[in-house]
């Protein structure tokens, strides 16, 4: 038995779009698999293939050497298998606990057995080596505490074979190493792990084996050893990629936002300010009361003129531009169409005396989307069907076509590929260069270093200190994010 | 993702399966109430074919289905706007009857037009509160909208035996209504009046508006996510007040036009659940104008065979009852799925 899971010349087609086009893969017991490509490439619907949330056209999924038809997730579950999707469902209000045992409680009796929940969520997380607090509420903990939770829900129900899909895309460095080492652990333990991500030093790290997918096809699967970083980078997009680096900002003009309050700082026209920090230390506060969505704790202008208390439309309409860190469910209206959420913002300027013209708004979003280079079928499809990465570039289209004066940018490039993350990386420079501002916050300490002309870190809510960007400044970050004076 | 593993985008299935679960409801309907006529030793069928013919077999029948589906149209419409806005306006009840009064009692006076737009005016009033609370602090509207059916139900009950009780009639109503201010007949004899005229127009131009307006673009956006709105500079709590206003209009004008129309006056029990039957229509109509228009003809078509078709059977008016209680139990939990 050497074939744990895989799929035998799979296709799944969503009307006009290939997604899967004849996939064959091989995941062998025991070992860490990666899965590559490009946005859109067909990486979670295979993965949801995989684990019977999804049924191919044709073709088969194959578990232990054998062909079987997978009709639900049940089924998937049944044979071993385990999902953590990208985006994490979990219940907010419920603690980690319960959480964990949603469905399967242990029970005496009628009565949930919470003390034996509890032994058998301290067992299980002390095998895989992580501490978690279980009496926590799931919406009070970071992403990376919820997604163990989840990866131990799976290995709960019976799964020996856990499927990641890009679990490190909101993860700081820090808990991407825990993650990393967890998925060794499991690898040790004689369990499969098939991993998705972007980030390609990830990938090199931890699989074994990797698979490439690009347009719905397997281009290639290839030990690890027979890769480095640029080859692997080639695989994926097919050709080569120049990576841009640190370009510091050439002039820098007026400010074109000033806050003052408990957290204070400037962006001037023609700078990329960062805000580093782990999370929580007060980068959503801050992001939101320059968008408007919480009362502002101080003083706010935005070229010049205070804005401190004008509602969103109107700071909007004074040049503001807002890429949310949380795409799901503030950056993108999941069920309304692609041409809705393309025109939100957009949308009163483009109206004649209160009326939208059909035909004028399919054309502004195909142009957005267009320019943007979204992989998508119609306008008039809905957002929740687009690939995690098309997605994104979804908002950093709308949000940078309207070249703002100034843009929030948080997280720009989550989930996205990695010709996506130097292409949105280009056009943030060049919206600097242009005479803009962008005051960007991000988990990424590689993508603030290499962005920004400024970095600031927060941390307990407060500035701890200010950096210059560009690579040195990596350790003096990590020292200031701790709260500590660097030497 | 969908339950359904394979979520086709082609729009005509799209079509088909939401006109099918539309459907749904008033087949398990039929099923069950043929259950319960089979179990009475009765003939499901030919009651059936009682009920078709009672509520469509000729202009006589049709019109009186068309004149049951009028304060339906009105008050599914006023409930379907609402909820668009993701705003659950359970008040439309007391909005249809604070405007009947109002109707009522400016017509005699002022005339037909004066009455209809008073009407939606008291409406307005009934759904302003709700609004407020609901807008500045999110006050669940569930509970203040349930809450006003009860205010204007003991309002009109009092202001009606108080001041404007008609002398020399046993009953508490207010005076009727000269013929001058009638809302005029569309089919005579039949008792269809023009009301049904003016709810089928507003159903059109919501089906417009909602689609290709600016607001009504803000609307959807506001129902489908409100976080999304107001981070791209939608004024959700303005939105959600205009949806709540305009709902409590059409509910008002729904109201006008029953008591000008049909009633000529206002009296006790002037509805008999239209708002709430209103509901109903708007959740199995899925908020949409098409919906909404067959919803509103489906329940008016029961009622106004019911009425009639025990002429011609034995069978209990109940039977109908049962069906439009399954249809409405269908309602609730699609309500509840929806919340
Ligand atoms: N339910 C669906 N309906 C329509 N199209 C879909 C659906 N699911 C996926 N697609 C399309 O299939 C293609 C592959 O999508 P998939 O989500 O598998 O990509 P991916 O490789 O996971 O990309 P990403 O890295 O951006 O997450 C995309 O073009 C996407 O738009
Ligand atoms: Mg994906």
């Amino acid at each position: 038995m050497s074939v744990r899971l895989g799929a035998r010349d799979v296709s799944r087609a969503f009307g006009p779009v290939r997604a899967n086009e004849g996939v064959s893969v091989e995941i062998r017991a025991g070992t860490v698999h990666a899965v590559v490509g490009e946005n859109g490439a067909g990486k979670t619907t295979l993965m949801r293939i995989l684990y019977g949330l999804d049924q191919p056209d044709s073709g088969t999924v194959v578990i232990n050497d054998q062909p079987v038809r997978l009709r639900g997730p049940a089924d998937g579950i049944g044979h071993g298998i385990g999902l953590v999707p990208q985006e994490l469902a979990m219940i907010g209000s419920l603690t980690l606990l319960e959480n964990l045992v949603l469905g399967t409680e242990p029970r005496s009796g009628p009565r949930i057995d919470w003390a034996r929940a509890r032994g058998e969520a301290e067992e299980l997380a002390s095998r895989v080596g992580v501490e978690l607090p279980w009496t926590a509420l799931a919406d009070n903990v970071s992403i990376s505490v919820r997604q163990q939770v989840e990866i131990l829900r799976a290995l709960r129900r019976g799964a020996d074979v856990l499927i990641l899909d890009e679990p490190t895309a909101a993860l700081a460095p820090a808990q991407v190493d825990d993650l990393l080492r967890l998925l060794r652990g499991l690898r040790e333990a004689g369990r499969t792990v098939v991993f998705i991500s972007h980030k390609v030093d990830e990938v090199l790290a931890v699989a074994d084996e990797i698979t490439v997918l690009r347009g719905g096809k397997v281009i290639t699967t290839r030990p690890v050893g027979d890769l480095d970083r640029t080859s692997l980078i080639e695989l994926i997009v097919g050709q080569q990629v120049g990576f841009t680096g640190f370009v510091p900002s050439a002039v820098t003009g007026d400010e074109v936002l000033t806050v003052a309050g408990s957290v204070s700082l400037s962006v001037r026209a023609g700078e990329i300010v960062g805000v580093a920090g782990i999370a929580g230390s007060g980068q959503d506060e801050l992001v939101e009361r320059v968008v408007g969505l919480r009362p502002p704790d101080g003083r706010i202008t935005l070229a010049g003129q205070d804005i401190s208390t004008l509602p969103v439309d109107r700071r909007r309409a004074a040049g503001l531009g807002y890429i949310s860190g949380d795409r799901r469910s503030e950056g993108l209206s999941m069920d309304a169409s692609l041409a809705d959420n393309t025109i939100a913002g957009t949308h009163r300027t483009l109206g004649r005396h209160g009326w939208l013209k059909p035909s004028a708004v399919r054309a502004y979003a195909k142009r957005v989307l267009d320019g943007y280079s979204v992989r998508y079928g119609r306008t008039t499809a809905v957002a929740r069907t687009l690939s995690g990465g098309n997605q994104q570039r979804v908002v950093i289209g709308r949000e940078l076509d309207r070249d703002p004066k100034l843009l929030v940018a948080a997280g720009p490039t989550r989930g996205v590929d990695v010709l996506g993350m130097t292409y949105i990386h280009d056009k943030l420079r060049a919206l600097r260069d242009n005479g803009s501002g962008v005051l960007l916050v991000s988990e990424q300490l590689d993508e603030l270093l290499d962005l920004s002309d400024r970095i600031i870190v927060l941390h307990g809510g407060r500035v701890a200190g200010e950096v210059p960007g560009g690579p040195a400044s990596r350790t003096a970050i990590g020292t200031l994010m701790l709260g500590r004076t660097p030497s | 993702m969908s339950v359904c593993p394979r979520s086709n985008p082609d729009k005509y299935s799209r079509v088909l399966t939401s006109g099918f679960r539309a459907v749904v409801p008033f087949v398990i309907a039929l099923v069950i109430g043929g259950a319960v006529l089979l179990a009475t030793g009765h003939n499901p069928l030919a009651f059936y074919q009682l009920l078709v013919r009672e509520s469509f077999g000729g202009t006589d029948r049709i019109a009186a289905t068309l004149s049951a589906a009028t304060p339906l149209l009105f008050t599914g419409l006023a409930t379907a706007i609402a909820f668009r806005a993701g705003v659950f306006n359970v008040g439309v009840e007391g909005g249809f009857v604070l405007g009947g009064l109002t109707g009522a009692t400016v017509a005699l006076h002022a005339g037909l037009l004066a009455g209809c737009v008073a009407g939606a005016l008291a409406g307005v009033l009934v759904s302003a509160l709700p609004a407020w609370l609901k807008a500045r602090w999110n006050v669940d509207e569930v509970v203040t909208t349930l809450m006003s059916n009860f205010v204007v139900a003991g309002l009109t009950g009092w202001l009606v035996t108080a001041f404007l009780q008609a002398k020399g009639v046993a009953n508490s109503a207010t005076p009727l209504i000269p013929r001058s201010a009638w809302l005029p007949d569309l089919l005579p004899p039949y008792g269809l009046t023009s009301g049904v005229l003016i709810a089928l127009v507003l159903v059109m131009l919501y089906a417009v508006w909602i689609k290709h307006s600016v607001l009504g673009y803000e609307l959807r956006q506001t129902g489908l996510n409100p976080r999304f709105s107001a981070a791209q500079g939608i004024r959700v709590g303005r939105v959600i007040i205009v949806s709540m206003l305009i709902s409590g209009a059409i509910a008002g004008l729904g109201g006008a036009a029953h008591a000008l129309g049909v009633v000529h006056r206002f009296v006790d029990g002037f509805s008999p659940g239209y708002g709430f039957t209103g509901i109903a229509v708007a959740l199995l109509g899925r908020n949409s104008a098409v919906g909404v228009v067959l919803g509103a003809v489906l329940f008016g078509a029961l009622a106004s065979a019911g009425t009639t078709a025990q002429l011609f059977s034995d069978i209990p008016l109940d039977i109908v009852d049962v069906l439009s209680g399954t249809v409405m139990v269908f309602a609730v939990i699609r309500l509840w799925r929806q919340r």
